[in-house]
């Protein structure tokens, strides 16, 4: 009978550990559930994604917290994982009994949680999904902060059609994100007149993109845009350099405005133009200080994920203010009303949950700076154009 | 051996507590235990061919995938649930057919390695079908579409109690002594008249349909699947290691291994979110090298099998 | 169709050829291994990626530059391969071909994941040696020529000291007759800590070059190992220089795949050839038929 205890006493402790991170949660407080990815895929953009909402929660409770309560965050790792995703907000809404969500980073895994939130009928703010797919499936709590992929190129593109580029040569790795860019790119091309000449997927972010970039050489388009990441939009460029890849514009949806592009490519990154959700430097109220209290807490500058992650504590706490509750029916009205400024930018959202206060900025690498250029209220540079041909660097 | 007695008890025990388990467990252990029970299914499923056989497939979250899959495309059709886990489950079927008969003529070592890259094709195969799968974008279930979760808990449940009932009959019978033969010596099997190429594509098909099952039942539960979560080479991984960890060609290895596993990973994953696929590595490699029978050989009083034999078939360096 | 110019088709071919040897450099040791020792070393491509990490930490905390890396990762990594050998993989020599699947399977998860638990997931690489050869029409990666170069140079002085030096003839007669090798008093299993040492040091000069080429992150040898497993079908198993042909050979038809079909399809070709190999000749092109 031996391996029947074992898998009782198995099942027995997991029941116990439980039981008692349930039973020492506080009454008297706020708790705010999330689940992000620590490990895997996206490991290093959730880790700043956390300590833009742990700062959030400092913050709060050093001003007394939301209608006298203060706030505490619960989370755990989702290992970027859709099916680890859904089953954590299970815990998070059923077990934890939190009192206030917020979402997941990456689309895909989203695209599960939300599921999870909308069976239970929780609002959950979502900082780390721009996705339009996620908004048209009819859910009603799930409100996003993030620009929409789909019209992350707009300005860049328009920016390309004022100076009388034609063609489009468009790349894009084959998950829910970069494939949504791609979507809005073809959108966009088209509807400016211009066309895409070009247009191909790729598996992974290690690719080889030698084949890719003589194919394209051979058809000469007038700009390069990719649906990428960081490594991939990295080595897009670096090899376009070895088989001498020319157009005027090379734009990357994640990659150029991440400060590591250029400490990967060095004065090859010059030129490269690149999609940003935020950035320090952007004219919103708080967004200076907020960067300036970061780094002296974590050593680095925020990205754009740990200023999504502030940004959404910030929303939340102006949903609970606004609902003087935490009442799931309440906040979630709030959170239709809402139309505010946060350390991220303007937060309104459409009847479906969708962001549509907030604009898109392009940035640029312009001597080994990264520079807004677009839209011009918000730009620190002018956009230099075009591309420097490889030979004449 | 336990007395059969003894075993068949402690397996009522065991599906009586699962089976009122969700009238006293929250949401969230039910969803725990129904991903335990999927587990405890893949892990029977390896166990069919590979326990039994001898031949290691490092493929088999394919199955799982495609049955993923096949649920995610009817079920927006209106096919009720029911019937998507039975296409899932047909899907292995017409995929593991041809694929166990190309790859079933080759010894241990190349069926390893033709099985090893079989998750990235498929992978890569779903993604580029992008008018039916939508490719990397992946499929979107709307929940009014899904069951409840107590639905997928006895579904599951009935899956890993089919899988483990699959496993104990053939380990009982002719069959299952067939196919240890075969594991111990395919060429000795032969020449007694086993009709080895009929007893292996047998093992492997049955072994593609419990996975392709569990896939439908999952994507129920997790409303979203795009190519990477449906074909994870992690899936495999645990596959393989709950198996060996529990007793490899045994009944209740695997059943003790992913219970075991999963209540570990319960448990420390909080703590060390990225350690705890090393340490399945190095339960993988101590298994291996110190406990090549898995934990039921601890149960085992007589010796059935030597422990060199039971992970497969002889083979020397002098050849 | 403009694909077809002549110097687009010479950049394919050039292309190809680079990486092949890249590939080959990798397979060939894993054969090794498999002659020697009969042991699938699931893990090898880890250890390639153990070279590149190396490479990286002493490019990014010390400033040396891969190819002078070279000089202290390969013997580094030789040592770690001597060490692993004697302690783990001595004890599933002789033991069923499928327990030391399993137990170097193990060792590859255990490297992976401690990789990422170290160097998280983020992809890394070295931005050295960058840029191009420019003859006319032709552009030449600077990185991987000398990676290219480099790769075959390596490979044929590990041929050279297995054909000529007392040594290497050595390696040859206990991956022939291991017993024979005993009796004419050869030490065995010091050969076989030479023979491991020896393939992941050339494992890890792949991965120093890799630095310089690709991002690379904990998880990518997966994609190495899948190449590796058809490269060494298509060559022969145990057959070293085979595995050099082989890995040139996917190294070319995959740029042309990716060339002429599309990027995603030039991943899935390694292990279509594989299949295809092992269909037509269930043992492997040039298979020992002594494997069962």
């Amino acid at each position: 009978m031996s391996r029947f205890k074992a898998l009782l006493s198995m099942f027995v402790v997991c029941v116990a550990a439980q039981t008692l991170s349930v039973a020492l949660a506080d009454s008297k407080e706020f708790v705010v559930g999330a689940s992000v990815a620590l490990s895997g895929k996206y490991a290093r953009t959730g880790q700043e994604q956390l300590h833009g909402f742990q700062m959030w929660v400092d913050d709060v409770n050093a001003r007394g917290g939301v209608l006298g309560r203060k706030m505490r965050l619960v989370h755990y790792d989702d290992e970027s994982k859709p099916e680890v995703g859904a089953k954590l907000y299970e815990k998070l809404i059923t077990q934890d009994k939190v009192d206030l969500l917020i979402g997941p980073y990456s689309s895909a895994v989203t695209m599960a949680a939300s599921t999870v939130a909308e069976k239970h009928n929780f609002p959950m703010v979502s900082s780390g999904a721009s996705s339009a797919k996620i908004w048209e499936r009819g859910y009603k709590n799930t409100f996003g902060l993030y620009t929409l992929a789909e019209v992350y190129m707009d300005p860049i593109l328009e920016f390309a059609k004022n100076n009388g580029l034609k063609t489009v040569a468009l790349i894009y790795e084959n998950t829910a994100f970069p494939r949504s860019v791609a979507a809005g790119v073809r959108t966009k091309a088209t509807a400016l007149g211009m066309k895409v000449v070009f247009d191909e997927e790729y598996g992974k972010a290690s690719t080889d993109f030698s084949s890719m970039i003589l194919k394209m050489k051979a058809i000469k388009p007038d700009m390069v845009i990719g649906g990428s990441y960081l490594p991939d939009s990295t080595a897009f460029m670096r090899q376009a350099r070895e088989n001498r890849l020319y157009a005027k514009i090379f734009a990357f949806a994640v990659g150029p405005g991440l400060p590591d592009f250029g400490k990967n490519l060095g004065a090859d990154a010059n030129g490269v133009m690149g999609n940003t959700q935020w950035e320090p430097e952007l004219k919103i109220p708080g967004a200076g200080e907020f960067s300036k209290k970061y780094k002296a807490k974590y050593g680095h500058e925020p990205g754009y994920h740990a200023g999504g992650g502030y940004g959404a504590g910030q929303v939340l706490e102006a949903a609970v203010t606004r609902a003087l509750s935490v009442d799931r029916d309440k906040v979630r009205k709030a959170l239709y009303e809402l139309d505010i400024v946060t350390t991220f930018g303007r937060f309104k959202v459409d009847g479906t949950g969708k962001q549509i206060g907030k604009p898109a900025y392009a940035v640029e690498w312009i001597n080994g700076e990264r520079e807004i250029i677009l839209p011009k209220d918000a730009a620190t540079h002018d956009p230099v154009f075009p591309f420097q041909d490889w030979s004449k660097r | 051996m336990l007395s059969k007695h003894a075993s068949l008890a402690s397996a009522a025990v065991l599906v009586v507590i699962l089976a009122v388990a969700p009238a006293v467990l929250g949401e969230y252990y039910l969803s725990f235990l129904t991903q335990l029970l999927m587990m405890v299914a893949l892990a029977q499923a390896w166990n069919t061919i590979s326990g039994m056989t001898g031949y290691v497939s490092f493929g088999h979250a394919t199955f799982f995938g495609m049955g993923s899959y096949a649920a995610a495309l009817l079920l927006p059709l209106g096919v009720p649930w029911w019937a998507c886990l039975i296409a899932g489950a047909l899907v292995a079927l017409a995929l593991s057919v041809p694929l166990g008969f190309l790859t079933l003529r080759l010894r241990g070592p190349y069926f390893a390695i033709a099985m090893l890259g079989l998750n990235e094709v498929a992978r890569v195969f779903v993604t580029l079908w992008v008018d039916l799968t939508g490719g990397g974008s992946g499929i979107t279930l709307s929940p009014e579409l899904l069951p409840s979760l107590t639905t997928s808990y006895y579904t599951m449940f009935l899956i890993a109690v089919a899988a483990t009932v699959i496993v104990a009959a053939i380990y009982h019978s002719r069959f299952g002594l067939e196919l240890r033969a075969i594991r111990e010596d395919e060429g000795a099997a032969e020449m007694v008249g086993v009709n080895t190429t009929r007893d292996k594509l047998a093992a492997f098909v049955l072994s593609a349909l419990i996975p392709g099952a569990a896939g439908a039942v999952l994507v129920m539960y997790t409303s979203y699947i795009d190519p990477a979560a449906a074909f994870a080479p992690a899936v495999n991984i645990q596959m393989i290691v709950m198996v060996m960890f529990g007793g490899s060609g045994t009944v209740w290895g695997p059943v003790l291994g992913a219970g075991l596993v999963m209540g570990l990973r319960e448990v420390f994953w909080a703590e060390f979110p990225a350690a705890h696929l090393m340490l399945l590595g190095v339960l993988l490699l101590s298994v291996v090298l110190f406990l090549p029978g898995g934990l039921m050989a601890l149960f085992t009083r007589r010796k059935l099998v030597r422990p060199e034999v039971a992970a497969g078939p002889q083979e020397r360096p002098d050849g | 169709m403009a694909l077809f110019e002549p110097t687009i088709l010479l950049q394919l071919l050039i292309a190809g050829l680079l990486t092949g040897s890249l590939y080959a450099l990798l397979a060939s040791g894993l054969n090794l291994v498999f002659g020697v020792m009969r042991v699938i070393n699931i893990a090898h491509a880890e250890f390639m990626l153990l070279g590149a990490y190396l490479a990286w930490v002493l490019y990014v905390y010390a400033n040396v530059h891969p190819l002078l890396s070279l000089f202290i990762v390969v013997p580094a990594v030789f040592g770690i391969g001597w060490v692993l050998e004697r302690t783990l993989i001595e004890h599933v020599v002789g033991r069923p071909l499928l327990t030391s699947l399993l137990a170097t399977y193990g060792v590859s998860i255990i490297m992976v994941n401690a990789g990422l638990l170290v160097f998280a997931s983020d992809f890394k690489s070295v931005p050295q040696l960058q840029g191009a050869i420019v003859i006319g029409e032709l552009a030449i990666s600077k990185p991987r020529l000398v990676a290219g170069v480099l790769a075959v140079i390596l490979t044929f002085a590990v041929y050279l000291f297995l054909e000529i030096t007392r040594l290497g003839k050595a390696v040859r007669a206990v991956a022939e007759h291991p017993h024979v090798a005993t009796i004419c008093g050869i030490d065995v299993q010091r050969i076989r800590m030479l023979t491991f040492a020896l393939a992941v040091a050339m494992a890890a000069a792949a991965g120093v070059m890799l630095t310089m080429i690709y991002s690379f992150s904990p998880d990518t040898g997966a994609d190495f190992i899948q190449k590796c497993f058809a490269i060494i079908i298509i060559g022969g198993m145990g057959n070293f220089l085979g595995a050099f042909y082989g890995g040139v050979l996917l190294g070319v038809v995959e740029a042309f795949v990716g060339g002429f079909g599309t990027t995603q399809w030039a991943e899935a070709v390694a292990y279509l050839l594989l299949v295809l190999v092992l269909l037509i000749r269930p043992t492997g092109l040039k298979g020992m038929a002594d494997v069962k």
